[in-house]
């Protein structure tokens, strides 16, 4: 799928995917495009946002999420999921005395290969491994321990550190929303009270896809959504006036997020809520 | 990009260069080999240019024109060029609006740019910190200002990139991705905010260079550059990309717990100079801080550029005339010992 300019990304193919399946564009229309992506599967199963860049396999879980339901992606999706369960960002005993708060030895995913692991990929995995069924893997119940462990003690998430030399961090829409999304299902709504709180706050004055997609999408996965989202989504699509055509990430990205409270089963990045028995976890 | 050497003095191949290619051979062979510190010494002079701006809505367009003229730089350097500007946006909170580079002092640089004669000025930004940049465009006021004055904003993250070896060689990382973008510019202007920082002591127009750096390969935050260590990949970035120019926001700026969570604090002025590194030391003295305190800075001094107070001219105002003793914290190992004497 291409980007505005012209470019292609893995990403944005795998978002513009899963954007037409939510729009419930026929899957023969996106075949193509699943047949892409898995050529730009490695030999690991990895799929990396570039073939020169194998280390940034953060796109491994959309190309997953994609690949459902595909026949023809069936083996491709395995050997990536198979991946996926496997890798893990740099994680490490904190130090007495280290400025940062959370648990650094809990296992999620990262953005590159040999960093640690961050709130936006984990959930994105995490979404993934349940929509294939693996909701009750080791890696995935330890990946929803690691996004409660970064979970702002005011509510929120932001990439993933909470507090740094005993200072709160600030929390922001789209991490928030991508955790919640990951984590419905599996805790409980007062464990995660805090975080819709301010989501809820936040998202009349969004104004971007990213921010507005990912609030959308976690705000629907907890059975929420704002009266005016649809006036949200067509103010967020006019504002490309003032700053040009979005990324095809991002504008897929919106589209997911407005269709998310129509019908959560039939969404690709909801369908993980019905597949897996909900775990109630304080 | 285009030829960054056109418009600086002559590269070439450094004693640097020689030295630690020579370095490896060497070490395997003369493991014990001691080089007295003076035959890397290099006599370097750089400028930095101070000058007063007390609030925003000050002419800053004004002060930047002058500087660049006062810093010897000539209309032909300009003229016709394509002028990248890359300011420091991090992320937003309510009532933080020292976090990042005010918009104001972007509108004031598009402008003096485009009256000296470059052919177009575009401001490109990757936060470090949020995926949504467009968010941070716009929650700190830059988007109102670019829209306004019909300027172009380009989201470094999500770039293709094209790969450079790493010239620094601080690090392991073996190139640097940057955005293709920069292949198009003749002119990259670190445009930064003068700030302390929890990690690195002080984040300035060196430090600024982490959000060209694109998210998709490197991430959010830039852990990847974290990991190659922080004070390395300033030093790679800056001596990969070789900037040309650096204008640093001192009308406030922020002290105590930065690059976030601090407090704002008025300086009152912006410093400029073709050199980043002699602009950030000029940058520390007027913050009170010792810029040989400062690992990243004293690394490059002699190296990337001068940091020593008698091989930077300074031009426009003195340093004892603006400096503010930026607060620092005890407890951050960053800021122990670096207050300047």
């Amino acid at each position: 799928m291409d980007q505005p300019n012209g470019q292609f990304r893995v990403d944005s193919t795998a978002w513009g995917i899963l954007a037409s399946q939510a729009l419930g564009e026929s899957a023969d229309r996106f075949e193509p495009s699943r047949a892409c992506l898995r050529g730009e599967q490695g030999d690991d199963g990895r799929v990396g946002v570039s073939r020169e860049h194998p280390e940034s396999y953060w796109a491994t879980p959309l190309a997953i999420l994609a690949w459902q339901s595909s026949p023809a992606s069936q083996a491709a999706q395995s050997r990536a999921v198979k991946f996926l369960l496997k890798a893990t960002g740099v994680h490490y005993p904190r130090k007495s005395g280290e400025p940062g708060a959370h648990d650094t030895l809990l296992k999620g995913w990262p953005w590159v290969a040999d960093t640690h692991s961050w709130i936006e990929p984990t959930a994105l995995a995490v979404i993934a491994l349940k929509a294939t069924g693996h909701g009750q893997h080791g890696r995935v119940r330890e990946a929803i321990r690691m996004m409660l462990d970064r979970q702002l003690p005011h509510g929120g998430w932001n990439y993933g550190n909470t507090l740094t030399f005993g200072r709160e961090l600030h929390p922001m829409p789209e991490s928030t929303g991508a955790a919640l999304t990951g984590l419905a299902g599996e805790v409980d709504r007062e464990t995660v009270s805090r975080s819709l709180d301010y989501l809820q706050g936040e998202v009349d004055r969004l104004r971007t896809p990213i921010s507005l997609g990912w609030a959308l999408l976690g705000l629907a996965a907890w059975g929420g959504r704002p009266a005016n989202g649809e006036a949200l989504v067509e103010r967020c699509l006019e504002n490309q006036t003032r700053y040009g055509e979005y990324d095809t990430s991002a504008l897929c990205l919106l589209f997911l997020g407005a269709l998310a409270g129509e019908s959560p089963a039939k969404h690709p990045l909801l369908a993980h809520l019905d597949s897996t028995p909900a775990i109630l976890v304080k | 990009m285009a030829d960054h050497s056109t418009s600086r003095a002559p590269r070439g191949l450094t004693r640097r260069d020689v030295l630690m290619a020579a370095g490896a051979g060497l070490v395997l062979g003369i493991g014990s080999l001691v080089v007295p510190k003076r035959y890397f010494r290099m006599p370097q002079q750089a400028q930095a240019f101070v000058i007063k701006v007390a609030h925003y809505q000050m002419e800053i367009a004004d002060a930047i024109v002058r500087g660049i003229r006062e810093l010897g730089i000539v209309s032909e350097e300009l003229h016709g060029k394509r002028i990248l500007l890359k300011p420091n946006l991090v992320e937003t909170a309510s009532g933080a609006p020292h976090i990042n580079t005010h918009p104001l002092v972007l509108r004031g640089t598009i402008e003096a740019f485009l009256r000296l004669g470059a052919a177009a000025v575009m401001v490109a930004e990757g936060p470090g910190h949020r995926r949504d940049t467009l968010a941070v465009y716009e929650e700190s006021g830059l988007a109102d200002v670019l829209t306004e004055d019909r300027i172009a904003f380009h989201d470094i993250n999500y770039m293709t990139g094209y790969e450079l070896p790493n010239a620094g060689r601080q690090s392991s990382m073996r190139t640097l991705t940057f955005p293709a973008l920069f292949k198009e510019v003749d002119w990259i202007v670190s445009v930064a905010k003068m700030k302390t920082h929890h990690w690195a002591g002080a984040t300035l127009s060196m430090k600024n260079l982490f959000g060209v750096m694109p998210g998709i390969y490197y991430g959010w935050p830039k852990n990847v550059l974290h990991h190659a260590g922080i004070e390395n990949s300033i030093l790679d970035i800056n001596a990969t990309l070789k900037p040309h120019f650096a204008i640093v926001d001192g009308i406030v700026g922020m002290e105590g717990d930065g690059p976030i969570m601090g407090d704002p604090k008025k300086v009152g002025v912006l410093v400029m100079g073709r050199n980043l590194a002699a602009v950030d030391a000029t940058c520390c003295r007027i913050m009170g801080i010792d810029p040989y305190k400062v690992s990243y800075l004293e690394r490059a001094d002699k190296w990337l550029g001068p940091i020593g107070e008698d091989a930077i001219e300074q031009r426009g105002e003195t340093i004892a005339s603006v400096r503010t003793n930026f607060s620092l914290i005890e407890t951050i190992p960053a800021h122990q010992g670096i207050r300047l004497a």
